[in-house]
């Protein structure tokens, strides 16, 4: 411990025993114990510190300044310590009193660690006595004041000269500052440089060779001295060989100072033709040139035109755009003199951006078609030369409801149209005039109405029935003949055999009922009704006017039904279908029939019952189709997802030309049969018309040209034009529309 | 049965890279792999299919070329730079071991090229890879010419040094000097960014812009290490080339250089050519010490027997370069180029060269000029030299070199002057014979001109009326002389009857009949230019006559008709044009008739419709039909072209009219600038 941490602790305990002695006076009468305490071991210590700390006499000179009281309670105790253990005082009553001093049970005698650091607080946080003028509680359960810490005077003392030991620390046990003494530091000084704290330990000691320091009389081994101790190495000889042979070589060469730069950079080096012995070689074709820099064009000069000056407007404009999005990165600007141009301000810039141009930019070879727009164009033959075609509407038929459908009589006199209403009416074509109305159904609309090729029966379907009616306008005679031709089948009576058992005995439907329409109909001219099993939606006749063909789409195995008028027989011809049947058509010529399902349209040969051909028109939903009467090679094809397709049959299952000029739905097409004419109806309510010649020659390919859009039907409910039909002999056009007129366009 | 092919084993995977992949396969760190690729003129690339090429991955990246990158593998530069590198590594080494003899033992041998400007390594063996000939090198001079005058008048600082910008200069100055030798500088523009120059060398043609003598400013992020990389690969294609282009000539590369003269802003002067064996160019060109004291040399018979002689002698020994490029000339006239003109119709017209009379690099051969101190004299001196002339002084202020400081010299021809006119000069009107004192002070028998005039001149090889570009005046505009004029678009030097379209012609013209009526003579005279105006009015003008001898009022009224038909007209819809006129007339007419006859009035001449309004109407109703049922046409054929071709064509168009747009942007500024001229003038 340093001598002075002890004086202080010294002069601290003892002012606080001091006041402990004060204080006991009052808090315990008895003076018992008195006469047992003694300060023995603290004179003790004192006695040896002194003898200790002569060096240290300043100190303690100037720590009795300190503690004023010091010097006192020393003097106190030698008092004490000559004469008897106890005092005599007076009590309460005006008795004697022996008031004996506390007792010093003298443990610490043979016990040092008790003595050192008095702590009496156990692992109590210091802090916890913060609000207290003691800290813990000595042996007598007295309280230990706490020492005199903080004045003013010894913080100045203390700065004012650093006592021996001071580390400026409180140790956290007992609250009093911290004092190492100069061994303490010495020890913790070797710990901190990682040495052996031990005194006097030598980490070096002098080497002793045991074993060689004595030479032996006797050796341990008899072994003569080898060979190779008195040879040079052969190894090494070897291996300075061929270090010597590489120098001889040439391929080591000795250390030479690498020779001074030469200062004279403007020393040329040696010039020579790059190009002496050139050889032209194809650019790689991968190649591609960087390109060249665009010359510069009027507006450029310093002087131009005035016209290439922009106004002030093209100015402003130019200035707000955002420099990326200009299109010239520079504005035209007039000088009247050489003199007043001007820096350009961004000319590295610009010069930098080439350079990350040749380098960063990738580079595509882009073949720029430096022609005439117009050469792209096919060469039409102008709309002029391809007259006649039906250009304005000539005549309209108001039927009155939506009208499904229209047809042209094989005369050319007459038109006859079936609507919502379920009427049909019979008008004449160049006047417009209604001749007659039939109502042939209450509740169903009229789908489509037909004539019979070379007669004047037509045929009307509404709902499940097809009707033929022989229009009352026409001449008895003729009537006559019509109805004989509709009677005929009569006497085949195929209605009964028709009604044939199915397989598992249950009595089947027949395909078709042929009967008379009753009494009020007949009167007006309906002579006979087919009743099939599905709504009928399309009729087509064969040209020869004995059979025709239904479709009723949602007629599933009996879709399709080939019906024939002299024998009043009515045929299913598939036993299924691969798809929902549209419209079927039979082929001009041959033996062959067309139907049209949802994407595709099948070709079916009747001798021989068998597929012929499926056509893909690559449509997703086919409306109608049409098959060019002249060569029977050609069809078009009309779909509700807005296309017209025309196929050439011969050349391949998918379309020859596709063309799409309708915003909406194509609900029916339809060749002229005199004219190289096709059209198209469609929901926007406009008519398409095209000019479409199929050559003879089989190499050249069919000639189409969009002639006319034929607009005047209006659109009602998105629905337009439903049907359409050509004149027989004439180049017109009789279109239904859905506003509830007809219209006569020639 | 062919083996299956697996996906990324062939095509575009394999054939492009990306620029990642690419350093990793080098090994070169990114600012190496970028200067590579500048100098071997390695560029990314654009595959028709990203997805294909980048392993189905569109993320936007790099791609090159992948032989490309496979060739850079064996670039002895590669093997340069990872040297290099190692001995960074050395350095800095030794550097962190404190051994500081070492260090700079090795510092000794890095190169320094920010410190002395020349790389390590040579790029020799690069340009005659890149071009393997000489030809292909002249073709891709334009970027290198136009860098490297740039850096020639950049100012030094770190990232540039003042070697490279020396040795810039240097370079740039020797090619000037053959392209004066050779005489095939052919045009020349000044420009708002710069002055553009175009050589033909070898039957190329090069262009190359040089900035203007000013300090460059630099704005913006610029890499100035990219653009170093970029001129040392050029200082080095230049080098060769012009090794290439003086030993053509018969010229000793690199010419003698004076570091003296020079310093005193000599430029062009500081080089001595010479010749393989005698010299004798060079006694034009650098001796104008000796030319400067005789007085008048061109007038001396003396001289002119002693330079007779030398010349002579010179043609004998035939060793001169100067001589061989008049003898090559001499010769080129005797093999010049026929002209082959078609002996029966019906064969197909090949270009053939044009051949001009004069010889152009012979333009300022017989003249003498002197640049004022205000002119730029380096493009000036360049110019006129590389045009012939041999005599060019200069104030002493601009400069060393001048064939004559002294601006009273009588040898002068030309002047050129670039300064305003001082107010009291302004009664001298002539130039020429203008003799005064003071700031405007002329010299007799002397042309002053501005120096647009050497430009104008060159261009169009013919020495311009220099009184169109005298002091002070208006000078016409500075056209370019590189834009090829195509058909349809606008041409500033045609008047402008010549090339608007007739609609155009027609609308204009209306403007004119509206906005004054009592000019009609006169534009009438004016419009003549467009023929098909001119019929309808030849015969309009008759039916003014006419019209003239009424009384006033009855013209007003043809105002007024003038005024509604036109409004009428304006319509779009053709088909109601098409018919009501024509019905109305007659209606109208009889009307009036009824009118005069009631009140016993004469009939008035054709009240209602000025006759020349009505020939215009007409003609601008028979347009508007015609232009109608073209695009009726049009749209008829479009609807039977395929998807493809329709955008095709729709792009085509649109490009088209944009272009056509701007062109009739710019006739009707002239057309509105042309009025305004025409009625100041009167007034």
């Amino acid at each position: 411990m340093a001598p002075r941490s002890q004086m202080k602790r010294k002069a601290s305990t003892a002012a606080a025993e001091a006041e402990a002695a004060t204080f006991s006076d009052d808090e315990f009468g008895d003076g018992v114990l008195e006469g047992v305490l003694s300060d023995d071991s603290e004179d003790e210590e004192n006695s040896d510190d002194e003898a200790e700390d002569v060096d240290g006499q300043d100190e303690e000179d100037l720590d009795s300044d300190e503690v004023p009281s010091d010097p006192d309670v020393d003097e106190k105790d030698a008092d004490e310590n000559d004469g008897p253990r106890y005092r005599v005082e007076k009590d309460a009553n005006g008795g004697e009193r022996y008031v004996y001093d506390e007792i010093d049970p003298v443990y610490d005698s043979d016990d040092s660690d008790a003595q050192d650091p008095e702590n009496t607080i156990g692992d109590i946080p210091l802090k916890f006595y913060d609000q207290y003028p003691h800290i813990g509680y000595n042996i007598d359960g007295k309280k230990i004041m706490r020492p005199a810490s903080g004045k003013a005077l010894d913080a100045l003392l203390d700065t004012i000269e650093i006592p021996k030991g001071w580390t400026g620390l409180t140790d956290p046990a007992t609250g009093k500052p911290l004092n190492l003494s100069r061994e303490e530091l010495e020890l913790l000084r070797k710990v901190q440089m990682q040495e052996i704290p031990e005194e006097g330990y030598d980490p070096y000691p002098e080497y002793v060779p045991w074993f060689t320091q004595d030479e032996e009389t006797m050796p341990i081994s008899a072994a003569p001295e080898p060979k190779r101790r008195f040879l040079p190495s052969k190894h090494e000889q070897q291996r300075i060989m061929k270090i010597v042979r590489a120098i001889r070589e040439g391929r080591i060469q000795p250390y030479k100072p690498p020779e001074e730069r030469e200062q004279d950079e403007d020393e040329e080096e040696e010039m020579y033709d790059l190009w002496a012995n050139e050889e032209a070689q194809p650019p790689h074709v991968m190649h591609i040139p960087a390109p060249k820099v665009a010359p510069p064009g009027f507006d450029l000069s310093y002087n131009p035109p005035p016209e290439y000056l922009p106004n002030k407007d093209e100015k402003k404009k130019w200035e707000e755009t955002d420099p990326e999005d200009r299109e010239k990165q520079y504005l035209p600007h007039g000088y009247d003199a050489l003199r007043k141009v001007p820096a350009y301000d961004t000319f590295v810039k610009e010069s930098f951006d080439r350079c990350l141009d040749l380098y960063l930019a990738p580079r595509v070879r882009r073949t720029r078609l430096n022609i005439d727009p117009n050469s792209l164009l096919p060469k039409l033959p102008r709309a002029e030369e391809l007259r006649p075609f039906p250009t304005v509407g000539a005549v309209e038929y108001n039927h009155g409801t939506r009208v499904r459908s229209v047809a042209v009589d094989p005369t050319g006199q007459w038109v006859a149209s079936g609507g919502d209403d379920g009427a049909v009416k019979f008008w004449e074509l160049r006047s417009g005039k209604q001749m007659a109305s039939i109502r042939i159904s209450a509740d169903e609309p009229v789908n489509v109405v037909r004539w019979r090729p070379g007669s004047a029966i037509l045929t009307a379907a509404a709902g499940q029935d097809v009707y033929f009616i022989i229009p009352p306008m026409l001449d008895q005679e003729v009537q006559q003949a019509n109805r004989a031709a509709l009677d005929t089948g009569f006497g085949y009576a195929t209605n009964g055999k028709q009604a044939t058992l199915t397989s598992n005995g249950a009595r089947k439907d027949p395909p078709g009922t042929w009967a008379r329409p009753g009494a009020r109909l007949e009167d007006q001219g309906v002579l006979l009704k087919i009743t099939v099993r599905a709504d009928v939606k399309v009729i087509n006749w064969h040209r020869r006017g004995d059979f025709f063909c239904t479709v009723s789409p949602t007629g599933q195995r009996s879709a399709v039904a080939i019906h024939t008028l002299s024998k009043h027989l009515t045929q299913i011809p598939f036993r299924k279908l691969p798809g929902l049947a549209q419209t079927a058509q039979f082929h001009p010529s041959r033996p062959l029939l067309f139907v049209a399902l949802q994407r595709t349209i099948r070709v079916y040969d009747l001798q021989k019952q068998e597929l012929v051909k499926a056509i893909q028109p690559g449509a997703r939903w086919i409306s109608s189709f049409d098959i060019h009467a002249a060569s029977g090679d050609h069809l078009i094809v009309g779909s509700y997802d807005r296309r017209l397709l025309w196929h050439d049959l011969e050349l391949s299952a998918r379309p020859y030309k596709t063309m799409r000029f309708h915003p909406n739905a194509i609900r029916q097409v339809k060749y002229s049969r005199n004219f190289p004419l096709f059209a198209d109806a469609s929901d926007d309510g406009t008519i398409q018309l095209f000019h479409g010649r199929v050559h003879n020659d089989l190499m050249t390919d069919p000639t189409l040209v969009p002639l006319k859009q034929l607009k005047g039907h209006k659109v009602v409910n998105n629905l337009g034009v439903m049907d359409i039909d050509w004149h027989p002999t004439n180049p017109w056009l009789v279109s239904a529309g859905a506003d509830g007129t007809c219209r006569l366009w020639a | 049965m062919g083996r299956i092919k697996k996906k990324g084993q062939s095509g575009a995977a394999k054939n492009y890279i990306t620029r990642n992949q690419a350093v990793r396969k080098l090994q070169i760190s990114l600012p190496d792999f970028r200067k590579l690729c500048i100098w071997r003129g390695i560029f990314p690339r654009e595959p028709n299919n990203r997805k294909k090429a980048n392993k189905s991955s569109t993320a936007s990246t790099t791609f090159y070329y992948a032989k490309d990158i496979q060739y850079l593998l064996h670039e002895p530069l590669l093997q340069k730079f990872r040297d290099q590198k190692a001995l960074e590594k050395k350095i800095s080494k030794a550097l962190g071991r404190g051994d500081v003899t070492d260090a700079a033992r090795l510092e000794r041998n890095a190169a320094r090229p920010e410190k002395t400007g020349r790389p390590p390594y040579t790029l020799d063996h690069l340009v005659r890879e890149r071009y393997p000939t000489f030809v292909d090198a002249l073709r891709d001079l334009d970027d290198a010419l136009s860098m490297l005058f740039l850096f020639a008048s950049l100012p030094s600082t770190p990232a540039v040094p003042a070697k490279m910008i020396a040795r810039c200069e240097r370079l740039c100055l020797e090619f000037q000097h053959y392209l004066i030798v050779s005489q095939s500088l052919r045009k020349s523009f000044l420009s708002i960014k710069g002055i553009y120059y175009q050589a033909t060398i070898q039957g190329v043609d090069i262009l190359w812009l040089v900035p203007y003598k000013f300090n460059q400013r630099v704005v913006g992020d610029i890499d100035f290490r990219i653009m170093g990389t970029f001129v040392q690969f050029y200082m080095t294609l230049l080098k060769f080339i012009n090794f290439k282009l003086y030993s053509s000539v018969g010229l000793v590369y690199p010419p003698k250089f004076d570091q003296n003269r020079d310093e005193s802003a000599a430029e062009l002067g500081a080089f001595t050519l010479e010749g393989n064996a005698a010299k004798a160019l060079a006694d034009a060109s650098v001796q104008p010490m000796i030319t400067e004291g005789e007085s008048e040399k061109s007038t001396d018979p003396k001289t002119q027997a002693a330079v007779n002689k030398l010349i002579k002698q010179m043609k004998d020994t035939g060793v001169d370069g100067q001589q061989d490029v008049a003898t090559t000339s001499t010769d080129a006239e005797d093999a010049a180029i026929d002209k082959f003109e078609p002996a029966a119709p019906g064969g197909d017209i090949l270009p053939q060269p044009v051949h001009s009379s004069g010889d152009p690099g012979q333009l300022f051969a017989n003249c003498t000029f002197f640049l004022s101190r205000e002119t730029p004299r380096q493009p000036l001196e360049f110019i006129l030299k590389a045009f012939g002339c041999k005599r060019v002084g200069w104030d002493a202020v601009l400069g060393d070199g001048a064939y004559t400081t002294n601006p009273e010299d009588p040898a002068i021809t030309h002047q050129i002057v670039d300064r305003p006119i001082v107010q009291a000069a302004q009664d001298s009107g002539d130039n020429q014979t203008a003799q005064k004192l003071g700031p405007n002070q002329r010299m007799p028998g002397r042309i002053y001109v501005q120096p647009q005039w050497v430009w104008d001149s060159i261009n169009d090889e013919e020495l311009k009326r220099p009184d169109l570009y005298a002091p002070g005046a208006q000078l016409p505009p500075h056209l370019s002389p590189f834009v090829q004029s195509t058909h349809g678009g606008y041409d500033p030097t045609i008047p402008l009857e010549d090339q608007e379209p007739e609609e155009e012609a027609l609308q204009d013209s209306d403007e004119e009949l509206e906005s004054d009526e009592d000019e009609e003579e006169e534009e009438d005279e004016k419009a003549d230019g467009n023929l098909a105006v001119k019929a309808i009015k030849g015969a309009a003008a008759d039916g003014m006559d006419v019209a003239g001898s009424d009384d006033d009022d009855e013209e007003e009224e043809g105002g007024e008709g003038d005024t509604t038909f036109g409004g009428f007209s304006e319509g779009e819809d053709a088909e109601a044009d098409d018919g009501e006129p024509e019905e109305e007339d007659p209606e109208l007419q009889y009307q009036r008739e009824l009118i005069a006859e009631m009140t016993g009035q004469p009939v008035a001449q054709k009240p209602a419709l000025n006759p020349k309004a009505k020939a215009k109407a007409d003609a601008r109703k028979k347009l508007l039909a015609q232009a109608k049922e073209e695009a009726e046409d049009i749209e008829r054929a479009k609807g039977m072209l395929s998807k493809k071709k329709r955008k095709l064509h729709d792009q085509m168009m649109y490009t088209n009219n944009k272009k056509s747009a701007e062109d009739q942007k710019l006739r009707e500024k002239r057309r509105k600038l042309e009025k305004q001229k025409a009625r100041q003038a009167p007034a």
